[in-house]
């Protein structure tokens, strides 16, 4: 499935997400987002992961294709994302028959559009952690199951070798209740990475840093003029069996949506004044006393 | 009863032999759900554990004593440690298997597992997307309350619009984004004859720390059946180099104190950010946050934004669970959502200068005031006591 030269054939997959900045974001009166007056943006999580894209291409002059499931507005993610990347393609799959898909049904149609990347010739798919959205971070591992891409989650670093075709990669894996650990593993192309948050792409050699900037001012002139990079791509163009995406193709549903329950007012607080010292430094005394154990409430 | 969907499996991670908590809390949970399964619907089905892994028996009679009925492991040195690739095979392989069932439950029409739940942590959320896409079944992530029901469904596209009864249809509730509301996932067969088809198993993730292990029972007996895997070549292609065990970057469970900080940071985001790990390093604290911060609200320089404003922080019921000896809420309202994620701790401070916050309910102190002011002064007079304060170990 993979090229077999040294290029190298990259793909990141992006969302369109509510903008939980301060001042984009709107709530209702209980505390519930309210969609319509929030703006959206490319997801913080698919930035991280279109920066990992970049480091592809600055590093190994990758192509770099960027795709997304959604309605027409979603292609302003992808021209977000070309700026980040410098995209040489654009992919909007579209089609009013993937709206209300769950995980399983989205990776349906990330599948079918990363394999008509570069006539299926991808070696690397990124993905985020997780959308600030729907959070629940499945999205990116099924896509990569059903593309049969070896998935490798949590990547705070990669470099690949393209004499080999093998990527090494770092990964940061928590044990609950343990430690944590940086694990480093080796896999033949093609994967699938998911980007951890804590990513960050560094370049050391001057060449890296004049190709960098080069194409950072690619990126610019590209995005700016995104449309000439987009394709948008259907049902019948991506060569998806209906029955297997929106919401025939999902195995759940929504259920019902309520309130999470109040908890009873569990504690009667004693008020003090901020700015009084001496109230402060007794507070400090009582800081002392519960982390020696001395006084237990 | 004959059924194509029996028992639920659960998928422990453990570390060398040693189990995860929320391994033992999903054994808790599943055991509490499969004794009220089995006396609702006069049935035996069963709690089964998966183990993969290497010198891993000790664990799987562990597993007995915390209420496994049945304990599958395959046990190599290829199973060690995690690789998704491998593990999904493996776990896919052993849900579809029938002669192990009747091991411990008798000879059935046994397809796949009812039932399946999976820790919603680094291993366990990758690990149960990629299985139940192998299995083509639905997955809800990051649940913290389950309900097995008969329900009435009507549905537009699962029945057509017409009303259905779906039997032991488990009912997973997950917290949303906003930490408000509650959604409930179901996972449900098509029963539409244009688009039919079974969805089996119905599983989900389960956050850490929020369902309790039952009380180990030596005395409880289980059957342990050792699953030897089928490895194809190109499975073992991914090779892990090296494997470097790092202090976690959040830790709450080792801290006696946690100090969390939310939206009322926003006059000053970075400086207040660097107050407050200050305040921390004072009383040697871990830093949690509230969720509207691990969205990103506030600018703030790359190094405050990558150490602090991250889920991992998240304390709450989209988060962590913690109940420290001391607890300081700083700038934070106190949301219910956030409330059920540290109401447990000792000792509970809050720094707000809106009296009206509901935070001043949960509390044992409220410190009326803005951080700005407060959190200076506090440290100065902890550093004026500290020596005058010993250590009793």
């Amino acid at each position: 499935m993979a090229t077999t030269t040294k290029d190298l054939n990259v793909a990141v997959i992006v969302k369109l997400e509510p903008d939980f900045s301060e001042g984009n974001v709107s709530y209702n009166a209980d505390g519930t987002l309210n969609r319509a007056e929030t703006k959206s943006i490319l997801g913080p999580h698919s930035a991280i992961a279109s920066n990992a894209a970049f480091y592809a291409k600055v590093k190994y002059g990758a192509r770099v294709a960027v795709g997304t499931m959604g309605p027409p507005i979603a292609e302003s993610a992808l021209q977000q994302a070309q700026l980040l990347c410098d995209a040489d393609e654009l992919h909007l799959y579209s089609d009013r028959i993937f709206a209300g898909a769950d995980t399983l049904a989205t990776a349906e149609v990330l599948k079918a559009g990363v394999s008509k990347v570069e006539g299926g010739k991808v070696d690397i798919v990124f993905s985020g952690h997780r959308a600030s959205d729907g959070e629940t971070g499945q999205t990116g591992p099924q896509t990569a199951w059903k593309l049969g891409y070896t998935f490798l989650g949590n990547v705070i670093d990669y470099d690949v070798d393209l004499q080999s075709r093998l990527v090494r990669a770092k990964r940061l894996i928590s044990l609950q209740g343990f430690y944590d650990v940086i694990e480093e593993v080796e896999a033949p192309l093609p994967v699938f990475i998911s980007i951890d948050p804590s990513y960050k792409a560094f370049f050391n050699t001057v060449s890296q840093r004049l190709a960098f900037e080069r194409y950072q001012k690619e990126a610019k002139s590209r995005a700016e003029n995104y449309k000439q990079f987009l394709k948008v791509l259907n049902t019948q163009q991506l060569g998806i069996n209906p029955k297997l995406v929106g919401l025939p193709g999902s195995p759940t549903i929504v259920y019902k949506v309520e309130r999470i329950p109040k908890a009873k007012a569990s504690r009667k607080a004693e008020v003090i004044d901020g700015t009084n010292r001496d109230l402060i430094a007794r507070v400090a005394a009582n800081m002392y006393e519960v982390l020696e154990g001395m006084v237990i409430k | 009863m004959m059924s194509k969907y029996q028992h639920l499996y659960v998928v422990i991670e453990h570390e060398d032999g040693i189990p995860v908590p929320v391994s033992l809390e999903m054994l808790g949970e599943a055991r509490r759900l499969i004794d009220d399964f089995n006396k609702k619907y006069s049935s035996d089905e069963k709690v089964v554990a998966l183990v993969l892994g290497h010198n891993v028996r000790k664990l799987c009679e562990e597993l007995i004593f915390y209420g496994a009925d049945a304990v599958i492991y395959a046990d190599s040195p290829e199973l060690r440690y995690r690789r998704n690739l491998i593990d999904t095979k493996v776990i896919s392989q052993i849900a579809r298997n029938r002669e192990i069932v009747a091991e411990f439950s008798g000879i059935s029409d046994f397809v796949k597992p009812r039932y399946m739940f999976f820790g919603a942590d680094s291993i366990g959320r990758h690990l149960s997307s990629t299985v139940l896409a192998e299995l083509e079944s639905g997955l809800a992530s990051d649940i913290n309350k389950l309900v097995i029901e008969d329900l009435e469904i009507k549905h537009e596209h699962k029945t057509k619009g017409q009303p259905m009864i779906y039997e032991k249809t488990l009912e997973m509730y997950r917290p949303d984004f906003s930490g408000f509301l509650w959604t409930t996932i179901l996972c449900l067969d098509n029963r539409n004859p244009a688009i039919e088809r079974e969805y089996h198993p119905q599983a989900c993730s389960i956050i850490p720390g929020v369902f309790a292990p039952i009380e180990p029972d030596k005395l409880r007996r289980g059957v342990i059946v050792d699953y030897v895997p089928e490895f194809e070549e190109r499975d073992l292609q991914v090779r892990i180099i090296d494997r470097k065990i790092v202090k976690s970057a959040v830790d709450f469970d080792s801290h006696k104190a946690v100090i969390s900080f939310g939206k009322g940071i926003k006059d000053s985001p970075e400086q207040n950010i660097k107050l407050i790990s200050e305040l921390a390093k004072e009383i040697d604290a871990e830093v949690g946050i509230s969720l509207p911060i691990s969205k990103k609200p506030f600018p703030v320089s790359q190094g405050i934004n990558s150490t602090y404003m991250i889920p991992d922080r998240v304390i709450g019921t989209s988060g962590r669970k913690v109940a420290p000896l001391l607890y300081i809420a700083v700038g934070i309202s106190g949301a219910m959502q956030h409330i059920a994620g540290m109401k447990e701790s000792g000792f509970i401070v809050a720094i707000n200068p809106d009296e009206n916050s509901p935070i001043k309910d949960e509390c044992d102190i409220f410190i009326r005031g803005r951080m700005e002011d407060v959190i200076p002064l506090l440290i100065e007079e902890l550093k004026k006591q500290r020596p005058t304060v010993e250590v009793k170990k």
